[in-house]
């Protein structure tokens, strides 16, 4: 990108104007008021920080006291389970740095695999591939939001580096009934596999449905959404959103002027109106079925418009299902059996009413993967796929008939790295050779705060 | 500000129980402040672990079910000291529950109310493993933290529910006096303990250590959170004849082989001690936890 260099200034005065901001002050009599006031109340938190750790200081003077005389001392005073001493620091941000590298090599050259590794963040050129190095801070902004923003940095095929604004966005902490409200630029909450973070997935490359459908960095664009944990005995909640359809992040909707898709050449379309914008919805349920085994349900869709036509619209429906198994005696999470399998369809309006050769294209396809954590540490997986659609598509890359299994073996050194050998079987249609192998090893690090355990 | 909050939320749940209104909801992230909870909360509480006592709470993960678990609960317990660092704060962020925010009275981390031990001074490197810098978080292993925890525990409950203030104070009394008669008991039967060098499988005894007064001088683990390799068994080895160690305690979840080879190659015995209530069918309440250790470290003998 010849934008990257702008892009980072950019970022990186935003990010100093941000850590000055508590420092700037606006000229005025009323920062005379101001300022004396916040001095005022500095004086007071201090003088209420000071009185908070006398008493702490006397109350553990106190305790040693206690213990020093009795040789089991029970029921003695506890150390005052007061807020203020445990809220010791000002800011609860946390930053980390992920970084994703593959290595390997295919069967097939560099211009064939960009076609069949179509994830972004795949591993996609015989040699070295820089995947993901992810910028990553997050926290609270106050008692009524949180909010957290990723940024990705990448080498492409031409050693360019390029800046990304993956996601950046604030969910509410209270609201009431059950809701919450998220917005900015965010992942869109369809299916399981679209929401996770490169570093979290479980094989070094996206599921082909995926990147057919949402492109190459998944489905996510700028937006608002709701979801509501209903009130139902299990766990059940209701996702309802609007996104921008435009742009490079959600390829089936207002994208790609210029391209084509099924022989028809899309267009420049911009959103005009409310129903021009991208709807999703999204139901997911989670089940406890015993100690040991518990089960996730989904269904999801989404409503747009597409660049095919002026009024033509494309829709996606998917379910989902996720079951894990984890014995009642486990060491570090281990050992385990999750079975993960999502099935999407596309329903895509080709075509303005009238023109010729207007027609629905219809495409589907699924990917069902199994990962076993034999001991602490170690994860066997397996990856079968499958994508397909109607017409004649043998030389499209992005609708031919495909096919992919993909065996491999994860080690975690520690909680903060690990290493991944897949092996890839492909068989395609729109490759002279129709199929190809690829191994890849990846290797992933991690810094600054704990991530969280997905579950 | 907080203290209207707190007298309107009192007030709240005044007229709450006024109208009939059920218990007060308490969740916890270990089955150890649920059986802590219950004893000194009876009636009054429904509590529920969001994990089982038989896993490691460090490496739980956000399961959905525990969402609608906090969503719900009025109070939240956490031991705190980065435990649950893997998993309490997307769960926090999904729950949608402003009643249990850390900083409302509805949170409260057991951690600010012990005295940690094994707290890391200097600079802390994650080259070490799995070292918790603001000190251990097993503290519950020490029955005098368990007091501890049930008097905090007391005191929150009766500040959410002043209209059964008296109950809890009963309650918790009743709870300190029972500790107190059973304590010289367990210390008695292990007074052969006292003083001896003791090998754990991971560093999460030190607080039982501390209490019966014996050392752990090493960890199969050769740093927190690594697994043993064949060469840090073997050093471990010469260590135990050298040190003439007689006794290598463990929690049930971890690997038993190494366990097996030491004891093969040295002798050692071996206590596969019930870390958490919970973690055998048998362990319903504090005490009983204590009753299993104690009767497992003796049973287990040791040099």
């Amino acid at each position: 990108m010849d934008y990257s260099h702008f892009r980072i200034k950019r970022i990186a005065t935003i990010v100093v104007v941000l850590l000055l901001a508590p420092g700037v002050t606006i000229a005025g009599e009323e920062t005379e008021a101001m300022r004396r006031q916040l001095t005022e109340i500095k004086l007071q938190m201090q003088r209420m920080q000071q009185t908070y750790e006398r008493q702490i200081n006397a109350l553990e003077q106190r305790l040693v006291g206690l213990e020093a005389k009795s040789e089991h001392p029970v029921a003695v005073a506890a150390f005052p389970a007061s807020r203020a001493a445990s809220a010791t620091t000002g800011s609860d941000i946390q930053i980390g740095l992920s970084g994703l590298f593959a290595a390997g090599g295919s069967s097939v050259d560099n211009d064939a695999l960009e076609g069949l590794q179509a994830g972004a963040h795949d591993p996609n050129q015989n040699g070295f591939t820089v995947q993901n190095v992810e910028l990553s801070l997050g926290g609270t902004v106050g008692p009524y939001f949180d909010a957290q923003a990723h940024i990705i940095f990448q080498i492409d095929a031409d050693g360019e580096t390029v800046v990304e604004l993956e996601e950046a966005f604030f969910t509410t902490r209270s609201l009431p009934w059950g809701l919450q409200v998220k917005g900015g630029q965010y992942f869109t909450e369809f299916g399981r596999q679209n929401t996770q973070h490169p570093h979290a997935w479980a094989f070094v490359d996206q599921p082909l449905v995926l990147s057919r459908f949402f492109g190459g960095d998944g489905l996510r664009s700028q937006g608002v959404r709701a979801s509501w944990l209903m009130p139902t005995e299990w766990y059940s909640e209701f996702y309802f959103g609007v996104q921008n359809p435009k742009g490079e992040t959600v390829t089936s909707f207002l994208n790609g002027p210029g391209e084509e898709i099924g022989g028809h050449t899309l267009i420049d379309r911009d959103a005009r109106n409310f129903g021009d914008l991208l709807y999703t919805a999204r139901w997911f349920s989670g089940f406890d079925l015993s100690d040991t085994l518990s089960m996730n349900l989904g269904v999801s869709g989404l409503w747009g418009p597409n660049a095919s036509g002026t009024t033509t619209d494309t829709n996606i429906v998917g379910a989902d299902l996720y079951l894990k198994w984890q014995p009642v005696y486990s060491q570090r999470g281990f050992p385990f059996v999750s079975w993960h399998s999502e099935l999407l369809k596309r329903r895509y309006e080709a075509g303005d009413p009238g023109d010729l050769g207007r027609e629905t294209l219809k495409d589907w396809g699924l990917f069902t993967q199994t990962l076993w954590g034999f001991k602490p540490g170690w994860v066997a997986g397996l990856r079968a796929e499958y994508a397909s659609a109607d017409g004649n598509t043998s030389t499209d890359p992005l609708r031919d008939t495909r096919k992919r299994l993909s065996p491999n073996l994860t080690w975690y050194p520690s909680e903060y790295s690990k290493l991944r050998l897949q092996y890839n079987r492909d068989w395609t249609e729109h490759l002279p050779g129709k199929t190809a192998d690829s191994l890849w090893l990846q290797l992933e690090f991690n810094l600054g705060s704990h991530a969280a355990h997905v579950f | 500000m907080k203290r209207l909050f707190r007298t309107s939320t009192g007030l709240l749940l005044l007229i709450s129980s006024l109208t009939g209104h059920a218990a007060l909801q308490v969740v916890t992230t270990t089955q150890d402040l649920a059986a802590i909870t219950a004893a000194v909360g009876g009636e009054w509480v429904q509590v529920q672990s969001l994990t089982p006592g038989t896993r490691d709470p460090h490496f739980a993960a956000a399961k959905p079910s525990m969402i609608r678990k906090v969503f719900r609960a009025d109070l939240l317990l956490v031991i705190g000291a980065d435990m649950e660092v893997g998993w309490l704060s997307p769960l926090l962020q999904s729950a949608r529950n402003a009643r249990v925010q850390p900083g409302n009275p509805g949170y409260l981390d057991l951690s600010s109310v012990v005295p940690l031990l094994g707290k890391v001074s200097g600079p802390v490197s994650r080259a070490m493993g799995d070292v918790h810098a603001r000190g251990n978080p097993h503290y519950w292993l020490d029955p005098r933290n368990g007091v501890r925890m049930a008097q905090a525990i007391t005191t929150r409950l009766a500040e959410l529910d002043p209209a059964h203030q008296g109950e809890y104070q009963q309650r918790f009394k009743a709870f300190a006096q029972a500790m107190d008669n059973k304590l010289p008991a367990w210390h008695a039967r292990l007074e052969h303990l006292k003083g001896k060098p003791v090998i754990a499988y991971h560093r999460s005894f030190i607080y039982l250590a501390d209490v019966f007064g014996f050392h752990i001088v090493d960890e199969v683990e050769p740093k927190p959170g690594i697994a043993p390799s064949a060469a840090s068994l073997s050093t471990l080895i010469n260590r135990i004849k050298q040190d003439d160690i007689g006794l290598l305690v463990m929690e049930p979840y971890y690997e038993r082989r190494s366990a097996r080879y030491l004891n093969e190659q040295t002798g050692i015995n071996v206590a596969v001690l019930p870390q958490s209530v919970g973690a055998q069918p048998d362990i319903n309440s504090y005490f009983d936890l204590f009753d299993a250790i104690v009767a497992a470290l003796n049973s287990a003998g040791g040099k």
